[in-house]
């Protein structure tokens, strides 16, 4: 776990400017797997974006969460040629393995589960993504070797 | 300066000054919700939309906000045409499904013959249409205490966390901007509560009423440079100072 990554070293290897703030939050939420509430002050001075702003952006792109997502995040792909080949039976028996609903954490902290709306690689359907690793032609049972090598 | 059209009259503008403004000054009005004089156009409301096209454009023309689209020489402007007036009905049959509690887009609704709008999807309390009037009012002009706040369905203006914040100074700059006014605030004697966090008053250091927030006259004073106490006279009392100074003043 990369928890104890310091909030300067991430903001020292920015320049002190506005252009600078989607890349520290993209880098805080690497290192936390969220944003932590106290640090979003921090990076508001550092960058000289008002708070109210750092907040607009940090909950405008879904890339960033106030939550702490889990060790692996899997989503599942429910784009139309996704969903034609089946997505949501991958998304019930996702559900049903983990015991929480999409865009859920699950209680230990090892599962998040997403729906996400087509990530332009159709000719793969149905795809289901965990963490970057992308797999396609997709079937429920393939899950089961998902879950466990997230553990 | 440049010659264009607005609804069969010719006018002058300079190059690049934008069509509501010119519109406006030769008298042709044209409906708008999201523009406020104080700050850059944005539009976001859409509700301004007119018709342009050009001679040599053999007959083809296109919707544009006036609000921020830069005139030209030979612009033929149309503020009223069919299509004109379809889109703005279109515009505020969505706004009024999103709105159905606030009484100016009803009103506008009904000028555009929307007597009986068919959708509705938000609560009656919503007033909100999420012009960017307020934000951009507070982030240009003032403190940056508020923001649009998620997305899509989800959006809505607040404090970053929905909690008080630290850097609003209570001017209700937010709320008398907003045309619709969504933005709720509370003034009952010296107390003025707004976003949550309710400020002190001060009392005009003549007649005792209530004049504006610490909090705003020191973020005035650091920038006029006036003494904050300055601040701390209400506007009957000011008037009555500046008419004693006139009478003193020997023609």
């Amino acid at each position: 776990m990369a928890t104890n990554i310091n909030l300067d070293d991430i903001l020292t290897r920015y320049p002190e400017e506005e252009a600078s703030l989607i890349e520290i939050l993209h880098d805080i939420q690497a290192a936390h797997r969220h944003l932590p509430r106290e640090t979003m002050k921090t990076v508001a001075e550092y960058t000289g974006v008002p708070l109210s702003r750092v907040t607009a952006v940090a909950t405008f792109y879904s890339a960033f969460s106030f939550e702490p997502k889990g060790e692996t995040v899997i989503k599942i792909c429910m784009g139309t040629a996704c969903h034609v080949k089946g997505a949501n039976l991958i998304k019930g028996e996702a559900e049903r393995k983990l015991g929480i609903k999409a865009g859920q954490t699950t209680k230990d902290g090892k599962f998040t589960l997403e729906v996400v709306n087509c990530v332009g690689a159709c000719a793969m359907a149905p795809l289901v993504i965990q963490n970057e690793q992308y797999y396609g032609k997709f079937k429920p049972v393939d899950l089961d070797k998902l879950l466990r090598t997230g553990e | 300066m440049i010659e264009l059209t607005i609804d069969g009259k010719r006018v002058q503008a300079r190059k690049g000054e934008h069509l509501l403004a010119i519109a406006r000054r030769e008298g042709v009005e044209i409906p708008t919700l999201c523009h406020h004089e104080a700050v850059e156009p944005s539009g976001a409301c859409r509700m301004c939309m007119v018709e342009v096209t050009r001679p040599d454009w053999e007959g083809w023309s296109k919707l544009v906000t006036a609000c921020n689209f830069p005139a030209e020489e030979d612009l033929i402007v149309r503020t009223r045409t069919d299509k004109v007036m379809q889109t703005r009905k279109e515009i505020l049959e969505l706004l009024i499904a999103r709105t159905p509690g606030s009484q100016l887009i009803a009103e506008m609704a009904r000028e555009y013959g929307l007597d009986h709008p068919t959708l509705t999807v938000g609560e009656l309390s919503e007033k909100c249409i999420l012009c960017d009037i307020c934000t951009r009012v507070c982030q240009n002009l003032v403190t940056g205490a508020i923001s649009r706040i998620n997305r899509g369905v989800e959006k809505e203006v607040n404090t970053p966390f929905a909690e008080v914040s630290d850097v609003c100074i209570g001017c209700l700059a937010c709320a008398k901007s907003c045309p619709t006014d969504a933005i709720e605030f509370k003034q009952v004697g010296l107390e003025r509560t707004i976003w949550g966090r309710t400020f002190d008053l001060v009392p005009c250091t003549q007649c005792g009423a209530p004049t504006l927030p610490k909090e705003q006259a020191e973020w005035l004073s650091e920038r006029t440079g006036m003494k904050v106490e300055e601040y701390f006279v209400c506007v009957k009392c000011k008037a009555a100072q500046t008419a004693r100074t006139y009478e003193n003043i020997a023609w």
